[in-house]
């Protein structure tokens, strides 16, 4: 019994010593480009003409490819349904009554803190590196250190799970109406200085034209989604575990 | 230093697949995924770069990074993360209805 496990052991590290070393081939082989080319050497050119917006890969992100962005948003819901579904049937149960009284009272210092640099990093994210997908994760932070902290069930007291349904949608129904306007403008769905959206000035706060109102909606959705997700698997591990079922499902 | 950041990617897809492939674990199972996952990041970012190039934030100087696999990348560490805890989802399923995570005890799926 003990030499196919050594057998297959070694017969997958020789697979993937083999697929490394092609791949390696493959890297080696590869150009190193000592210059822009293609579609990359226009973004970075005409961006800020084009979109007002400071942080290039806001621009492409948000502005040349945001039907890609809406896809990879509908990507999140479609996960936080599919989790919120496995667990839906699993009753809440309060169990943990959180951590100590000095890291409840060193939280409550912290929290506004974190809720203001997501913020931040939701606000500026077409000036500097950041965005709505990564403040909304620092935002979900905030919500699972409540949850750690002072337990689920004050976090669940305290944020309802439908206003975090509520908010998602929100952030979804942001981002299609804002391509929309573009549409109704016969301008093309998503259309950003194209539709009449004022771009500003590249560099100032009030510039990107459409580019903040999408971070908002993702930093919203990415926020509320991501805290259902963790806020689902919590709930179901404080159900007592059953016996394992020996079913009659084959 | 090109060469490096290579082969540090595929060392990492390497052993995240073997991971994927030897252990029974399911745990462990997906922590080789998101090891492959974090590899194919590292070799789009690292397919970006160029020498000497900066940010591509405005005001720039000189020349810049290509920003498009900085916004693939964007893309693809969402879907990544949605995939894991997916994939974590279903294990605590699993384990509630089999009462473990091991491959070789779950009834039924002994290959």
């Amino acid at each position: 019994m003990k030499h196919p496990q050594a057998y297959l052991k070694a017969g997958a590290a020789f697979i993937c010593l083999v697929l490394g070393w092609w791949l390696w081939q493959g890297a080696e082989a590869v150009q190193q480009a000592s210059s822009l080319a293609g579609p990359a050497a226009h973004y970075v050119s005409n961006a800020a003409r084009e979109t007002g917006a400071a942080n290039i890969v806001a621009a492409i992100l948000f502005d040349y490819r945001g039907y890609d962005t809406l896809g990879e948003a509908t990507v999140i819901f479609t996960t936080v349904t599919g989790i919120a579904m496995l667990f839906a049937r699993s009753k809440y149960r309060k169990s943990s009554t959180g951590l100590s009284f000095i890291v409840k009272r060193g939280l409550s210092f912290i929290v506004p803190f974190i809720i203001m640099y997501a913020a931040g990093i939701v606000l500026t994210g077409h000036l500097t590196p950041g965005g709505g997908f990564q403040g909304g994760a620092v935002f979900a932070t905030s919500t699972i250190l409540f949850c750690i902290v002072y337990g689920s069930n004050f976090e669940a007291s305290r944020i309802h799970p439908k206003a975090k349904e509520f908010t998602e949608s929100a952030g979804a129904v942001l981002f299609t109406v804002t391509g929309l306007v573009g549409l109704v403008l016969g301008a093309g769905f998503l259309a950003n200085a194209s539709a009449g959206f004022p771009t500003g000035e590249a560099g100032h706060f009030l510039s990107g034209g459409t580019i903040p109102i999408l971070n908002i909606a993702v930093g919203l959705k990415v926020g509320a989604g991501l805290s259902t997700i963790f806020y689902s698997m919590v709930k179901f591990l404080e159900v007592k575990v059953v016996a394992p079922v020996e079913g009659d499902e084959t | 230093m090109i060469r490096l950041s290579y082969a540090t990617a595929i060392m990492l897809f390497c052993i995240g697949l073997y991971t994927l492939m030897i252990k029974r674990n399911l745990f462990k199972t997906v922590i080789g995924l998101s090891l492959m996952e974090a590899a194919v990041l590292f070799l789009i970012i690292t397919s970006g770069y160029i020498p000497g190039g900066n940010p591509p934030l405005l005001p720039l100087e000189g020349t810049s990074v290509n920003p498009l696999p900085q916004a693939f990348t964007l893309t693809a560490i969402v879907i990544g993360a949605s995939d894991i805890a997916l994939a974590l989802a279903f294990i605590i399923k699993l384990h509630r209805r089999y009462g473990t995570v091991d491959l070789d005890k779950i009834r039924g799926l002994k290959g």
